[in-house]
């Protein structure tokens, strides 16, 4: 968040807000009664992650093969833990000669790795933004209105 | 090949020739989430969404003609005898 806040009010901690936030991204602002800053956030994970699963299909997620760019992705909650186990469950059982046209290869399995561990460490700097984000300080719509409401 | 495909489940092979161009939904997708903690106001929120994208992938796309100009032409300078 912004440190040039005019207002001086104490900043409390979100606990709730955290879990959620790791839970499902975007929820935990809107939880702190940021819902357009949340409802955003939300939708540029969910790209991040989709984009991620289209590109490198579900073996862009792999805790075992992939071990460091899996702590990455998990920040993004639920959501990576499911894609791993669809993985896990679906792939990784199969015979090498079945898995060949299921497992991405050079710079898909990169680029499917890499966004979804984007979004990750993204969601990583989203839940450090909840700790100390102030209750209902969304986003203003139009601009100047928190200056005109101040004067009000 | 991409008949067969099956989204989500099967990766995306037909754009491993192109693989570069996947910084751009990237980046936007970054942008999208940093600048919606960083903005105070939605009336300019997209606008500083699309100026980052900007900014990344033009920094990126620089530092790739920079280091390629110096494989290319530096390196085979400095490796004359």
């Amino acid at each position: 968040m912004k440190s040039n806040h005019t207002n001086q009010e104490p900043v409390s901690f979100n606990g709730a807000a955290i879990v959620l936030a790791w839970l499902f991204p975007g929820v935990g602002h809107i939880s702190i009664g940021q819902k357009r800053r949340g409802l955003l956030i939300m939708s540029g994970m969910l790209f991040l992650v989709l984009c991620g699963v289209l590109v490198g299909g579900i073996d862009a997620v792999d805790h075992k093969n992939d071990g460091l760019w899996f702590i990455a992705q998990v920040w993004c909650g639920p959501i990576v833990i499911a894609v791993d186990l669809l993985n896990q469950a679906l792939i990784a059982p199969l015979p090498v000669d079945e898995k060949a046209t299921l497992v991405g290869l050079s710079h898909v399995n990169e680029m499917g790795t890499l966004f979804i561990a984007m979004a990750g460490l993204m969601n990583f700097v989203i839940i450090l933004d909840v700790i100390q984000a102030k209750k209902g300080d969304d986003f203003e719509l139009r601009s100047g209105s928190k200056e005109r409401r101040a004067q009000q | 090949m991409t008949l067969a495909w099956i989204p989500f489940l099967e990766p995306l092979n037909a754009i491993q020739p192109t693989w570069y161009l996947l910084l751009l939904p990237l980046v936007l997708g970054i942008a999208i989430i940093y600048r919606a903690i960083r903005e105070e106001n939605y009336a300019v929120y997209w606008r500083s969404v699309a100026i980052m994208t900007g900014q990344v992938v033009f920094g990126i796309v620089a530092i790739a003609i920079a280091l390629g100009l110096f494989v290319q032409l530096v390196i085979p300078i400095l490796n004359q005898p």
